[in-house]
């Protein structure tokens, strides 16, 4: 079939990567963060290659509702097939590559390209062209000209991810053992979520690894960084992290989640009670459903990042995607995240309170960003571009008779997330293909 | 105007409500079949602006909606009603004959459509 | 949509200027920071609210064209909430606004109406918000504007705001001020 996608031939891997992501000393360098080569690989290695974030289920519920985004720097449109499927197509016409859907989502028969005509339906299948008989008198064959399709495309709990290469392990090997993790809270309630409509977009200046890496384990920030959006939303503090009795950072494949079991740390800085008593009143059934541990964490302080750039904070419910644009911009897609079940102030409150935190206009994300563009902007210096900055917090904190699964690290206040993500990152970058990734998971493939 | 042939379609019973399909038809080209609430229209299939079988497009009320650029013609009068359909389509009279749908082919060879 | 000229009831030129000039004033206040001055503008029961803008066809447009009431924004806001926000800006721990932000709001193609009760006025606009923070960051926004503004003694509240901007992504980080 004509319909499938090209793969990328695999360039040679950058010489001198480990010089600026050294992690077994615990320490990366600003070149990662501005390089123009660097960020060519990524396109290629990482985010042609990665399972990457595209939609949930709950945006385009029937035939021909489609959602369109990037994958990496590629656009592409989410569409709804009749099967009740999800198809992922290449956003571009294959006559003269013109984008086909200009919209960010919407309902349709198909698409028709402003260029020539050429028309393809919910399948992608190419239908047909404005003077189709000059295409008939070529002995042109349709059924090789239509959308070019992703390799695959899966789902997990209502989150829909596509990735480019035929090659990539099956999404639940890639996700590995952070699935049971995200349950907490994309699986927490019967029925599941949904997102609340809309996309809120703005443009950093700024890497998109540092923002990925913010939320894959640096919860160490928030008590400084945060300090006047908790004064203001809160009336006092950021919760002192160290005080927690127990808290982990857990990571698997370059992915993390790093959480208390204080259950509504995160939900409490949107200052609406309501929300706190949502979260304690469903938690007995998320106890029943995932087990006590699990509903520990259903708005726990906690923070998630799915290798590469698909984020979240349970509590906030705020999902995001950090888009590529280029090795020093970013464009941040945001999402509220809500159980379908819950009551709809419930999910006003959320749609409101994500808003007030964690969006362009937030409080909480007010401080965020200019810390993110200047750890970006400094490294333009050719010099200070090469020099050490230290991700070594918790080096010897991994936990070996722990029954949770994944890489289990004691303590939030902790780089080992970090460090896992920069260095499936580096791996990625240094391997020509999946197979030669190595294996650095040393914890349970699986909860017990 | 002269009845030149009377066309066998299909029968009543394999055309479901709000149904169209398609009759294959060599000598004056292919004909689309719909039943709109029991009442039973015949049209050409062959769409007037591109290459496309109207008979796997969607009926909206009255209108047949084209599947490759989503024109429009109202069924009953074969009137072409959205861009980028400009000339008519075709029309057939439809008899009903027991259960038996036809189709009948008047003698005006400035209509008959292309096959 | 909004309204068209047969169906409003343009006000004075003497109240035309006494609300441009509450409207001028008021943008004065946000660009030398005097936030608890400018909160004290707002009505009791202030909607102050700019929805998140999405880019879709015109057979799939929203409730209200771009965007609808009960999808993102960017500001949804009571009073309650932009006390909130307010009290963020004065923290002495805003690390982003220390140095301080440096504004500019710019108001123009004001119209102003009679509301639907006596001493409301409905107001048409559009803005120019021009930010600068550090040596070299400039950030600007362009947008429109729909006021409601309720007489209050001899001075006025702002009641009811929405506020439109062109862009479906913002071309910039945050938004650190009010527009």
């Amino acid at each position: 079939m004509g319909n499938i996608i090209k793969t990328l031939d695999v360039t040679d891997s950058l010489t001198g990567l480990k010089d600026v992501c050294d992690l077994e000393n615990g320490r990366i360098a600003g070149k990662i963060f501005y390089d123009q080569a660097i960020y060519e690989q990524e396109l290629e290695k990482v985010f042609a290659r990665c399972w990457l974030f595209v939609a949930h289920e709950s945006q385009i519920p029937n035939t021909g509702d489609y959602i369109t985004t990037t994958m990496g720097e590629d656009e592409v449109i989410v569409i709804r097939q009749k099967s009740g499927g999800i198809k992922v197509f290449l956003n571009a016409c294959p006559h003269r590559g013109n984008k086909v859907c200009f919209a960010e989502s919407g309902s349709t028969r198909g698409f028709i390209c402003n260029y020539h005509g050429w028309s393809f339906n919910v399948e992608g299948n190419l239908v047909g062209q404005h003077e189709s008989g000059v295409y008939e008198d070529s002995n042109f064959d349709k059924s090789k000209w239509g959308l070019k399709e992703v390799a695959k495309v899966d789902s997990y709990k209502g989150l829909v991810f596509a990735t480019f290469d035929p090659e990539a392990p099956t999404l639940k090997e890639y996700l590995g053992p952070i699935a049971w993790y995200m349950d907490a809270l994309f699986d927490n309630q019967e029925g599941g979520t949904e997102f609340v409509g809309g996309c809120i977009r703005s443009t950093y200046e700024c890497n998109w690894k540092i923002a990925a890496e913010n939320f894959v384990g640096d919860i160490l920030h928030a008590g400084w960084t945060h300090d006047s959006a908790a004064r203001a939303m809160l009336g006092g503090a950021v919760a002192k992290v160290s005080d927690f009795e127990e808290s982990y950072s857990v990571n698997w494949n370059g992915h993390g989640y790093e959480f208390a079991l204080d259950t509504v740390g995160n939900v409490a800085v949107l200052g609406e009670s309501a929300l706190n008593k949502y979260l304690h009143t469903i938690k007995p059934s998320v106890a029943e459903r995932l087990g006590d541990f699990r509903s520990n964490m259903i708005g726990s302080v906690s923070s998630c990042t799915i290798f590469p750039n698909f984020s979240f904070l349970p509590g906030q419910n705020t999902v995001r995607v950090w888009q590529p644009r280029g090795p020093n911009k970013m464009e941040l897609f945001t999402w509220v995240v809500v159980n379908k079940s819950a009551p709809e102030e419930v999910k006003e409150k959320w749609r409101k309170g994500a808003m007030m935190t964690f969006s362009p206009t937030g409080v909480f994300e007010m401080d965020d960003g200019e810390n993110w563009e200047y750890c970006t902007k400094t490294a333009k210096g050719r010099v200070t571009a090469q020099q050490d900055l230290f991700v070594g917090l918790g080096m010897d904190s991994l936990l070996t008779e722990t029954p949770l699964p994944g890489n289990v690290y004691e303590g939030q206040l902790n780089e080992a997330n970090s460090r896992a993500f920069y260095q499936y990152w580096y791996d990625m970058l240094n391997s020509r293909s999946w197979s030669e990734v190595p294996n650095r998971n040393v914890g349970k493939p699986e909860a017990e | 105007m002269e009845v030149i042939e009377k066309v066998f379609l299909c029968k009543v019973s394999e055309l479901a409500e709000n149904q169209v399909k398609k009759i294959d038809n060599a000598e004056f080209g292919d004909i689309a079949v719909y039943n709109l609430g029991g009442h039973y229209y015949a049209t050409a299939d062959l769409c007037t602006h591109a290459t496309a079988s109207l008979a796997e497009g969607d009926i909206e009320d009255d209108m047949i909606t084209c599947p490759v650029h989503w024109g429009q013609f109202h069924i009953p009068t074969g009137k072409a009603q959205g861009f980028p359909c400009e000339i008519d389509l075709r029309t057939y009279p439809v008899e009903i004959e027991g259960d038996e749908i036809f189709a009948l082919i008047e003698a005006d060879p400035a209509l008959i459509a292309k096959g | 949509m909004t309204a068209l000229y047969d169906e409003l009831r343009p006000v004075s030129a003497e109240q035309h200027y006494r609300i441009t000039h509450f409207l001028n004033y008021e943008y004065r206040l946000l660009d030398d920071e005097r936030f608890d001055d400018w909160l004290a503008l707002m009505h009791e029961d202030i909607h102050y609210w700019m929805p998140g803008i999405e880019n879709r066809r015109r057979e799939n447009l929203l409730e209200h064209g771009f965007y609808a009431a009960d999808h993102m924004a960017f500001f949804d806001d009571r009073l309650r909430d932009l006390g909130r926000r307010v009290a963020r800006f004065q923290q002495p721990s805003a690390w982003a606004e220390n140095p301080a932000t440096r504004n500019v709001h710019q108001l123009t193609n004001v119209e102003v109406y009679y509301g639907e009760t006596d001493g409301e006025f409905i107001v048409y606009s559009t803005f120019q918000s021009v930010r600068s923070r550090g040596l070299d960051e400039e950030y600007v926004i362009y947008g429109r504007r729909q006021d409601l503004i309720v007489a209050d003694g001899d001075r006025f509240k702002i009641k009811k705001r929405l506020i439109l901007i062109p862009n479906a992504t913002l071309t910039c980080k945050n938004i650190n001020t009010f527009l």
